[in-house]
């Protein structure tokens, strides 16, 4: 009886010690974190900021990234994503501070010397549509597509400029940009070491930055800087701000 | 050999006395005033999984985990919809304000309750519903389907009752207790909740999906003669793809955008001249979040069988479809948080200061006409959303 109880309690005591161990000792050990800032300084919906000599809003920002890859020591490349939509700006948050928004992967550990970040949605996802996603997919979301390109809306920025000089900002801006023709790409060394239990980096975009061409500040009293065409023909605009973006990207 | 015997005894009625616990579970409590009798083991739970049927060039559905879709939960929900017992001295049901010919509207420019006060709000189109996972009602406040099917029953303005008293009725109805067991597996009468019953209401709402079968459906599936020429230019100008024809953007897809028209998204598409945020006499999504820049933010609606669903806005401020482009035309109120679009509609003018031109009587009478090859009859005309006590 007592042999009968102690192999009892023996395979108990095996059996629970198992537990887990079938488990990847790597799950959702890397954090990636995404921040959106005015100047260097957390954005703000519905703040006003210095834009030369006048003032800004930035009241909507989001985008899709695709391809989102840490590069290895010795050149491997370790996949985290094919395609994330970060929104700063979601409706529902509880106050005007853009939110961080934070993914998670399962990364081997290891150092890593890079990460790759693709601006909008890979032509290859770029020529699905949302009925062809799962609803808990990125490309699922219907109002970031657009029928008139046959694309996702890769980046929104909307805000005000103060055009009057008076004081708030009142006239519109909207940076709607999509299509394959302005897909891009960045590469941002950066040394990362990922543990079994964690590892981070966080990505900054800076709107300021963003609108900054050439190292100068678009000149938005310029009708033409103000507001992404809806043409699928006119895309200069939109192209602006999508060869800007890798220069408006800060990781660490 | 004697301890163990005792040993065994123990064990024995430790074994005894779990199978007796084992066997009350689920049947009623003493105290409670359930009655007796309504045991529902005897019924069985054998529920059948449901699948949404939708238009293949819809997106696919959400289904909350912890609420599956069954027949037997859709059926429930379809009575407990339409079943005044909602209601506090049983008059009115969320059909009431949720009319099927109407696109689940109910034709009036704010609903009132079964005390005939008037609320402050137009019932918005259960149509496509199960896909606002953006929060629901106007502003927002609930933020799932099933979270929404509670709040009516208790609003002193619309049914005016308790869920308490509801479920007691339930439990004491003649059929509802074997409904419930049928689609949630409850073993007693005393098992009925709230948040069953809203469970239920929940899954027959998410079954409201547009049919597929509208004009509009007819041309997006390929089907080129389905628009006349004045609807293809309404349609250019809603999804702002006209210029290659010398058409102005009327801007309507930014806020009704992708298949279902609307990403229920919230917006203040402006109606109001205010001199503040704080003025606006409804502060709509403000109001929930405290936040005065989303203050006179209300959810975009879905514009299928907008045809049905009139007054628009959400105090039906405005009774015909012409009279919501004629407010459009205006090109908004200039207020800090009205949506950029808004103030977008029809060619930009030139100049330094932008101004648009808005659109003709033809442009906007094309895209009213656009506006009703959305119409989808066959949807209104469905028998499995129609009124069971018929």
């Amino acid at each position: 009886m007592k042999k009968i109880a102690l192999f009892l309690v023996g395979a108990a005591l095996v059996a629970f010690s198992s537990c887990g161990k079938d488990e990847p000792p790597t799950d959702n050990n890397f954090t990636l974190t995404f921040k959106a800032t005015y100047d260097g300084v957390a954005l703000e919906k519905y703040k006003n900021y210095p834009y030369g000599d006048r003032t800004v809003q930035m009241n909507k920002f989001n985008t899709f990234l695709s391809d989102l890859i840490l590069v290895k020591k010795d050149g491997g490349e370790q996949r985290l994503s094919d395609i994330e939509w970060v929104d700063f700006t979601p409706d529902l948050a509880p106050d005007n501070k853009a939110v961080e928004v934070k993914f998670q992967y399962s990364v081997p550990a290891g150092d890593y010397t890079a990460l790759k970040i693709g601006y909008g949605v890979r032509a290859d996802l770029n020529a699905k549509k949302p009925s062809d996603f799962a609803p808990s997919e990125p490309l699922y979301l219907e109002n970031e597509y657009w029928s008139g390109w046959q694309s996702y809306i890769f980046t929104k920025v909307q805000g005000l400029y103060d055009l009057d000089g008076v004081g708030d900002p009142e006239s519109v801006l909207t940076y709607h940009c999509g299509s394959d023709a302005v897909y891009r790409t960045g590469v941002f060394n950066t040394d990362v070491n990922v543990s079994d239990k964690s590892g981070a980096l966080t990505v900054e975009f800076d709107l300021k930055k963003l609108l900054t061409v050439n190292g100068t500040l678009l000149d938005l009293s310029n009708p033409d800087n103000r507001n992404t065409s809806h043409s699928a023909s006119n895309i200069v605009l939109g192209t602006k701000v999508m060869d800007n973006f890798a220069n408006a990207t800060s990781v660490k | 050999m004697t301890h163990y015997r005792g040993k065994t005894g123990m064990v024995v009625a430790a074994l005894l006395a779990t199978a007796l616990l084992l066997s009350q579970c689920g049947k009623n409590p003493p105290g409670t005033n359930c009655k007796d009798g309504c045991d529902l083991t005897g019924i069985p739970y054998a529920p059948t999984a449901y699948t949404i049927q939708k238009p293949a060039h819809f997106p696919q559905i959400a289904v909350p985990a912890d609420n599956p879709m069954t027949l037997e939960g859709v059926q429930l929900g379809r009575r407990l919809f339409y079943d005044p017992i909602l209601s506090a001295d049983s008059t009115m049901s969320c059909s009431t304000c949720h009319l099927p010919e109407m696109s689940f509207t109910d034709g009036k420019a704010v609903s009132k309750g079964i005390d005939g006060v008037a609320g402050r709000r137009s019932a918005m189109s259960l149509l496509n519903i199960a896909y606002a996972t953006n929060g629901l009602f106007w502003d927002g406040r609930a933020r799932t389907l099933e979270d929404q099917a509670l709040k009516p029953v208790e609003d002193p303005i619309e049914l005016h009752h308790t869920w308490p008293n509801v479920v007691e009725q339930l439990k004491k109805h003649p059929e509802y207790p074997e409904l419930f067991r049928k689609a949630f597996g409850i073993s007693t009468c005393c098992d009925i909740t709230k948040e069953l019953a809203a469970k239920a209401i929940a899954q027959f709402e998410r079954i409201l999906i547009s049919s597929g079968t509208s004009r509009f459906d007819q041309y997006v599936l390929g089907n080129p003669d389905a628009l006349d020429d004045e609807e293809l230019d309404g349609k250019l100008m809603f999804f702002d793809e006209g210029q290659v024809v010398n058409l102005p953007d009327a801007q309507c897809f930014h806020c009704h955008g992708g298949i279902t028209l609307t990403g229920n998204f919230y917006f203040n598409n402006g109606l109001d001249s205010v001199a503040s945020l704080n003025d606006f006499v409804d502060k709509g999504r403000g109001e929930v979040s405290g936040n005065p820049t989303d203050n006179g933010k209300f959810r975009a609606p879905t514009l299928r069988n907008i045809e049905l669903t009139a007054p628009y806005m959400h105090d039906g401020r405005f009774t015909t479809l012409e009279a919501v482009l004629e407010h459009y035309n205006g090109n908004g109120k200039g207020v800090s948080n009205e949506d950029p679009f808004v103030r977008q509609i029809g060619f930009p003018l030139g100049g330094n200061v932008l101004t648009y031109s808005g659109l003709t009587p033809y442009q906007r009478k094309a895209v009213v006409k656009f506006l009703k090859t959305l119409t989808d009859t066959t949807f209104i005309n469905n028998p499995d959303i129609q009124n069971p006590f018929r």
